[in-house]
């Protein structure tokens, strides 16, 4: 069940209905609706993983208390990586080990020897990555005492597996949803005015931007062999406003929804595209899951402490883990490494903290130079982009170095039948939206937000693609 | 609670006059519309007088030269549709009946198309902008498992298929661009491709028993007294499970089987369709057969 599908226009309305008419006495019985809903809304993609979930919700709801009531050290920390284990295992097994076993089977081979290795044939359980990342930061925060364990199994299992976030974020910690889902929820009409806003906002950029965007990236990446310098650089283009509206729309709908159930969820993105260097970037893509990496994985390896070798080493660690988190492919990798390289002079000069204040653009020469730092930035990620979508490593390569042997900047007509530059406008009308409203959540609410919100609904009606029917990518990861 | 179900009635209220408001335009444009396409050039029209109409998938599409046809003094249009299945072709030759076209004979190529008796998406689609303007088109439809929500929900239709009918190409119907659709008397020619695909396999394809729309197309023929001529087109010789043409002949002795008149590859663009070249051969042959006073 999609967020955008009718499928779930018609599930939405009746749990929301039920939630605020029927199970509205007390927050045991809301948290229960939630969880039968979200249990619904997991199965309808495979009820088989079901119990993957559930069985991981146990797990670390029960090796939480026994962390917490551990009462030697050795006890403590028994149980904390009996969850740490069982955990990335399931992670591995279903996400890596095929990876891992055609990667060694290719080294032997490219060693001499002959090699056939033993693939699993098992589809990946969708949220996995998301769902086991919010049990690892919960039990990990009771390890190091941030948190009190949770007593409640149901409270505790809302948390992992609300349905708004369950399949792709935002990851959520314990400290922030927790407390949330610890007391009776009132409905309030301003959020859930906001959550209609974003929900509808979430939808214009997964089916107006990500969805039409998607044939056409496709079209380039697929037959880059046969495109010219324009098309390959509008491809690269397309596809970061694909992937970009794809999550974020996701991520908009999901925060959306969850007002609607007066429960607030993390900000995910916060206009990455306008970003002035790699760094801010990564302050507003896909936030919670760099803030996951930068609380559990960064910090712990010694952060920016140590010496400058120490810095290095802990940058290259996070964005290669972190691109390596997307899926098991080389591909994936090599876009977290070059995000890295992308870091490094940054972190060196000092600097990777400079842009942290709101961008103000008047008529002189600093917001020239704000104006190409962004333009710059928006390049460089553009590069990695071509990484993250390409089948190899070698293809994204070949790619970019197609952009500048081929030398052609004419117009290409398209294996979907369309020419290559016919998203450009929609592309910039869309852009100075988003710059028009970057201090806002969205951009429909504040003044005539009626008359938006109607022009966004119709705009989803006339300029969205519904046919070529496209899945959130990051439901895959 | 009251205010916010207020406001979310509000939202629906001006979701659905949006849809119908959107319905009514883009409808409107597709009914000025008839330079676009096949279904949009007949359904704009009235009562045109043909001795030869070709109906068909792309095996009718660019098989039949039009133009020789002419050359004989026969009033010809090729109707033929790439992609498109016996249940559009049956469609169109019903909206022609419906515009009292006067025909004299229609050819249909019925070969694959035969094997089954589904819409074709990509193509029925576009006769969708009409459904609410011809009893036809609705009738036609209303078998169909969709029906209900194509016919009286808004702006469905255009959402459901907005790659055929959405607002691309509400847009180039606004703007006037044609396209070539129409170009030989709807007769597309292909050219010979070096590296065009000469292998086929149709051992899964089973001919039905009784094609609905195929004997749809030969009871209107009957009806209004038309001669009907279905006809089998040439397929390259590489391919597997040519007795599928056997199987045909065996159901329907009236079809003409012309699969092996071309047979050569250098007379094909893709083992499934003739180069301009093959298509002239072929023609050639029909007229012959069909269309000479003996």
């Amino acid at each position: 069940m999609f967020f955008n599908s009718i499928a779930f226009a018609i599930f939405l309305p009746i749990v929301f209905f039920l939630y605020w008419f029927v199970f509205n006495k007390n927050k045991s019985t809301q948290n229960a609706l939630l969880i039968v809903a979200s249990y619904y809304f997991y199965s309808c993609w495979d009820w088989r993983f079901l119990f993957l979930l559930v069985f991981s919700t146990f797990l670390d709801y029960y090796t939480g208390i026994q962390i917490e009531k551990g009462k030697s050290q050795k006890s403590r920390k028994f149980w904390f990586w009996l969850s740490i284990t069982v955990n990335l295992g399931f992670l591995g097994v279903f996400k890596y080990y095929n990876f891992f076993a055609s990667s060694f089977a290719e080294l032997l081979t490219s060693a001499g020897f002959k090699a056939s290795p033993l693939l699993l044939n098992v589809i990946l359980p969708v949220g996995i990555s998301f769902y086991t990342f919010h049990g690892l930061s919960y039990v990990i925060d009771i390890y190091f005492k941030r948190i009190k364990a949770e007593y409640n199994f149901v409270d505790y299992s809302l948390f992992v597996s609300y349905f708004p976030l369950l399949v792709a974020g935002p990851i959520e910690r314990a400290t922030h949803l927790l407390p949330q889902v610890k007391v009776k929820r009132e409905f309030d009409f301003q959020t859930a005015k906001e959550g209609v806003y974003q929900i509808i906002w979430g939808l214009v950029k997964k089916v107006i931007i990500a969805d039409t965007c998607a044939p056409y990236a496709n079209a380039i990446f697929d037959n880059y062999t046969s495109m010219n310098s324009f098309s390959l650089i509008l491809g690269a283009i397309y596809f970061a406003f694909q992937i970009y509206g794809d999550f974020s729309g996701y991520s908009d709908i999901a925060l959306g929804v969850s007002k609607l159930f007066g429960l607030d969820l993390l900000r995910n993105f916060n206009y990455p595209y306008f970003s002035r260097d790699i760094a801010e970037f990564w302050r507003r893509w896909h936030i919670s899951l760099s803030s996951w990496f930068r609380d559990y994985l960064y910090i712990p390896l010694g952060g920016s402490k140590g010496g400058l070798w120490m810095k290095i080493r802990n940058t290259f660690i996070i964005f290669v883990v972190s691109g390596f988190w997307h899926g098991a492919n080389w591909t994936y990798i090599a876009w977290g490494f070059i995000n890295a390289v992308y870091f490094l002079p940054l972190l060196l000069s000092n600097s990777n903290r400079n842009n942290m204040d709101t961008i103000q653009l008047k008529f002189n020469f600093d917001s020239i130079k704000v104006f190409a730092s962004i333009l710059y930035t928006f390049v460089l990620t553009c590069i990695a982009w071509v990484f993250f979508r390409a089948r190899t490593i070698t293809d994204a390569v070949s790619y970019l170095k197609r952009i500048l042997t081929s030398k052609d900047f004419g117009f290409q007509y398209l294996d979907n039948e369309r020419y290559s530059y016919e998203l450009l406008l929609m592309i910039g009308i869309f852009v100075l939206i988003e710059w028009n409203n970057r201090t806002k959540v969205e951009p429909l609410s504040g003044k005539m937000s009626m008359l938006k919100t109607a022009l966004a609904i119709l705009a989803i009606m006339a300029f969205g693609t519904f046919s070529d029917y496209k899945e959130f990518i990051y439901f895959q990861f | 609670m009251k205010r916010f179900l207020i406001y979310t009635a509000k939202i629906v209220l001006i979701t659905v006059l949006i849809a119908f408001l959107l319905d009514g335009i883009y409808t409107y444009a597709f009914m000025q519309s008839n330079e676009r396409g096949k279904i949009e050039q007949v359904f704009n029209s009235k009562a045109k007088k043909y001795d030869v109409v070709i109906l068909g998938s792309s095996r009718a599409n660019n098989h039949f030269v039009a133009q020789m046809f002419e050359d004989k003094g026969l009033k010809t249009f090729n109707y033929g549709m790439s992609g498109g299945h016996l249940f559009e072709a049956s469609l169109m030759l019903k909206l022609m009946i419906e515009r009292k076209y006067e025909i004299k004979n229609v050819i249909l190529e019925a070969d694959l198309n035969l094997s089954n008796d589904h819409q074709a998406e990509g193509i029925s689609a576009r006769f969708l902008p009409y459904i609410h303007n011809s009893e036809i088109i609705k009738d036609h439809f209303s078998n169909e498992s969709d029906f209900n929500e194509l016919y009286y929900v808004p702006f469905y239709r255009y959402i459901k298929y907005d790659s055929k009918i959405g607002f691309r190409e509400f847009f180039f119907i606004s703007v006037g661009k044609k396209t070539n659709a129409q170009d030989n008397l709807g007769y597309y020619p292909l050219q010979k491709h070096k590296n065009g695909n000469m292998k086929n396999n149709i051992v899964n394809l089973t001919p039905l028993n009784r094609n609905k729309y195929y004997e749809e197309i030969k009871n209107i023929c009957k009806e209004h007294h038309i001669n009907f001529i279905p006809v089998m087109t040439p397929i390259c010789e590489n391919t597997v499970g040519m007795n599928y043409f056997d199987k045909v002949k065996k159901i329907y002795p009236e079809i003409h089987n012309y699969e092996n008149v071309v047979v050569e590859d250098k007379y094909f663009s893709s083992c499934g369709h003739m180069s301009d070249a093959g298509a002239k051969i072929f023609t050639a042959r029909i007229l012959r057969d069909f269309f000479t006073k003996k």
